[in-house]
């Protein structure tokens, strides 16, 4: 498959690619025309250590040649063409057409300037178009948002080795929260085809082999065919319930090189698997348990995967008139809805039914924890309530990372995915309803909506507390926040601030104003998944807002010079409590458990000495920038101005003092 | 900013209002006494920020969330007495604080700072709550 000269012997020359280690790895190829001799007197240790050695040294002997030397001499020096007409990547860069693959994020890479070259001048920078991300983190993250607001991944790209290690910790991200990326890395798959220095330590025999426990597939092809192939089957098994994302190593001489017969390379049709259904008896048995049941309860994490998901609940739990736990994994079920109890989660204990719906950690859910020095846990609900879980989450599993959560035993176990489920399980349980039931729906439903009422009021209360207060409290930031926000097409794509606020008090009523959470709670996702969730949002003409930690905004700053590269308009607010809180938190609880002081919990946890100035870190990298904000009063002038930035085009960030969550 | 991820937890709250109530008709031994002078709110104020208790209930005594919604502790009802004893043995995720960190007259004192604090205010008069 290789065109890379491999005329038997290494490239002479090479050794001048550095002391230090790290050569120009655009050089593989410059110096064939050099001597076999020349090569053989430059590769001994002497003369590769000459330039640091410091020590004259006498010029080595030539060796005497023999057989193979002296036959090689004899031979025509090998073909050595200097342009070409095509690469394989301007095939790869077909295929990810056909695939419908909007953006390719990355930050460039020599093992990928084939792919890199091809995507700018053979598919015209469109289809995909790079993002720039100055961080392979950033990278998937953005793509991890992107997909969540958009319902199609898009592709990033990175080194397969280093850059594949700074990518890593984002895919595990999307991998605990289902959420299809198509990474990519480069590599030198022929170790004779390898420059000196920097592409040894960045080429592997597996470089997938890192990630291969938080992915879902992922190959190395060693054609083009083969890429062809791999890479649609790639894309539809991620995009297949459960999703996940999936890595393609890519060899660096498979991007570079010409394609012999583009003829003979054929693109495969792509054709999504149609998700799987529960079966249509257990269904049908599920919503016999429901319409009996008197308190059933339906808790959903990862339901709606796309717009259709959340009429469908709401279908499903208006028909009932029963509860409806949200825990937030999806924009799952609106959050003013009479039957939205997600802030009333002890209604559990009522339960005699209760349907978990693409649920990842329901032991959790289903528990009450207690973090204490001999840890325990006590359910939540009765022992005689009946648990059914309907969910693709059971099909695809690994062993190594356990973000399953605890084994909760059940009564009924539907695999299926619950969004393409629910309108048999609507039609089944519309069948069983007669107006009996009908007529104790109804007043159940009641005594749900006046307790959402009394919910949502309660929450307004609490707000009051600290209005005024400085730093500024999260129900203030939330309310004022609201309030520029209400009457534009609004997208909350991140909050680092444990949730509750904005969904005690915003109205939460389409497909778009929500998309979940970082699965896996790796730290440095709410920035850069906000701007992927931007990027989606941007054709749609969608105001996007994130509210996000300072200690996560900590670990992907530069991704604000993408958002300003690219002009995504984000609306970022910089929740700056200048604290890793829940660490704080956590330490707090050890100090007050081992009773030797409680007074230096700062030490480790917080972000002071000095305080950080986001806003003209923001300025800094491009973005229009305001803050530190610390009078509650300045909020609602600054949020203006920054949300009229936002509408024009542009990103914004705003600097916010605040307490703790 | 979150490690760990956790659904909120609202019986968590219930289960340290009930505990709460339990203190309060038993009381402890050791504890301030209701007849005790009343403590020193600016110390409690100072003791409140200098020993964490902010971190999860807010500088204001809003409330907060940790691993779930943490209760908030402005016009904080409980009795001196059972509000110590609720110290000594917290329920739940609650750090219990000893003597040895935390003595009855400095957690008196926070007692009265909680007490000096705004609770809640009618909802109706702040626009920007009801949108």
């Amino acid at each position: 498959m290789s065109k890379r000269s491999n005329a038997g012997h290494d490239n002479p020359g090479h050794n001048k690619a550095g002391y230090d280690g790290a050569p120009d790895a655009g050089r593989r190829n410059f110096l064939k025309g050099a001597t076999i001799a020349g090569a053989a007197a430059l590769s001994t240790p002497a003369a590769a250590n000459t330039t640091v050695s410091g020590f004259p040294e006498q010029r080595p002997k030539a060796a005497i040649p023999g057989p193979k030397l002296a036959a090689a001499d004899a031979m025509p020096p090998p073909a050595d063409p200097v342009s070409q007409t095509s690469s394989g990547g301007d095939f790869m860069v077909d295929v990810f057409k056909t695939l419908d693959i909007d953006y390719l994020a990355m930050n460039c890479a020599s093992s990928f300037r084939g792919l890199h070259e091809a995507v700018i001048n053979h598919g015209g920078n469109s289809k995909p178009e790079i993002i720039t991300c100055p961080h392979e983190e950033i990278a998937v993250h953005m793509g991890q948002g992107y997909a969540k607001m958009e319902g199609k991944p898009l592709a990033m790209i990175c080194h397969g080795v280093v850059g594949l290690q700074h990518a890593s910790m984002a895919m595990y991200n999307a991998w605990c929260d289902r959420v299809p990326v198509i990474v990519m890395g480069g590599n030198i798959i022929e170790a004779n085809k390898r420059a000196p220095g920097a592409e040894w330590p960045h080429s592997a025999i597996d470089p997938a082999a890192l990630t291969r426990d938080f992915v879902k597939w992922d190959d190395q092809p060693v054609s083009l065919q083969h890429f062809a192939e791999s890479a649609v089957r790639a894309y539809k098994i991620a995009t297949t319930p459960p999703m996940a994302p999936v890595m393609l190593s890519l060899d660096a001489e498979l991007q570079e090189n010409p394609i012999e017969n583009r003829g003979a390379l054929r693109i495969p049709k792509l054709t999504a698997a149609i998700p799987p259904q529960g079966e249509e008896a257990a269904l049908a048995q599920l919503a016999a348990m429901l319409v009996a049941a008197e308190n059933p309860v339906i808790i959903c994490d990862r339901v709606a995967r796309t717009q259709g998901g959340m009429p469908r609940l709401v279908e499903l739990a208006e028909t009932l008139q029963c509860a409806v736990i949200d825990n937030f994994g999806r924009m799952n079920f609106p959050s003013r809805h009479p039957l939205n109890q997600s802030f009333r989660r002890s209604i559990l204990s009522q339960a005699d039914v209760i349907l978990a719906m693409e649920v990842n950690d329901l032991w959790g859910t289903l528990s009450d924890f207690h973090d204490r020095i001999v840890r325990s846990s006590s359910p939540r609900y009765k022992p005689t309530a009946k648990i059914v879980t309907l969910g693709t989450r059971g099909l695809y599993m690994k062993a190594n990372y356990q973000d399953f959560g605890r084994y909760q035993e059940v009564d009924l176990d539907i695999a299926g995915d619950a969004e393409a489920s629910l309108p048999v399980l609507i039609e089944q349980v519309k069948r069983r309803v007669d107006e009996g039931r009908k007529s104790a729906f109804e007043a159940r439903g009641k005594k749900l909506a006046a307790a959402k009422l009394a919910t949502i009021e309660q929450a307004k209360s609490d707000a009051t507390i600290g209005w005024d207060a400085s730093p500024i409290t999260t129900a203030r930031l939330c309310a004022e926040l609201y309030n520029q926000i209400k009457d534009e097409d609004w997208s909350l794509v991140g909050t680092s601030i444990g949730l509750a606020w904005p969904h005690r008090l915003w109205n939460f009523d389409k497909a778009h104003r929500w998309n979940g959470l970082a699965g896996g709670g790796g730290v440095g996702y709410t920035l850069p998944s906000s701007l992927g969730a931007a990027l989606a949002n941007k054709r749609h003409g969608r105001l996007t807002v994130a509210i996000g930690g300072d200690g996560d905004f900590m670990f992907v700053p530069s991704t604000l010079w993408t958002a300003a590269h690219h002009k995504i308009p984000l609306l970022y607010i910089v929740h700056n409590n200048r604290a890793y809180h829940q660490e704080y938190m956590y330490l707090q609880a050890m100090a007050a458990r081992h009773g030797r002081g409680i007074t230096d919990t700062d030490i480790g946890t917080t972000i002071k000495d000095p305080f950080v100035d986001y806003a003209t870190l923001a300025k800094g990298f491009g973005v229009y920038g305001e803050g530190p904000i610390n009078d509650p009063n300045d909020l609602g002038p600054a949020l203006k101005r920054a949300v009229a930035m936002v509408k024009s085009g542009q990103p914004a960030l705003l600097d916010v003092v605040m307490d703790q969550r | 900013m979150m490690i760990r991820q956790y659904a909120t937890r609202p019986g968590t709250i219930r289960a340290i209002a009930a505990a709460s109530v339990l203190f309060a008709v038993v009381g402890t031994s050791g504890a301030a006494r209701a007849e005790d002078p009343p403590g020193d709110a600016a110390n409690g104020k100072r003791l409140y920020l200098a020993d964490g208790c902010f971190e999860c209930h807010g500088r204001a005594g809003q409330g907060g969330r940790f691993n779930y919604l943490t209760p908030a502790l402005a016009q904080e009802a409980l009795p001196v007495d059972s509000f110590i004893a609720f110290l000594r043995e917290a329920p739940n995720d609650m750090p219990s604080f000893s003597a040895a960190v935390l003595s009855d007259k400095d957690a008196a004192d926070i007692h009265a700072f909680l007490q000096s604090l705004p609770g809640p205010r009618p909802a109706k008069d702040i626009p920007l709550l009801n949108q």
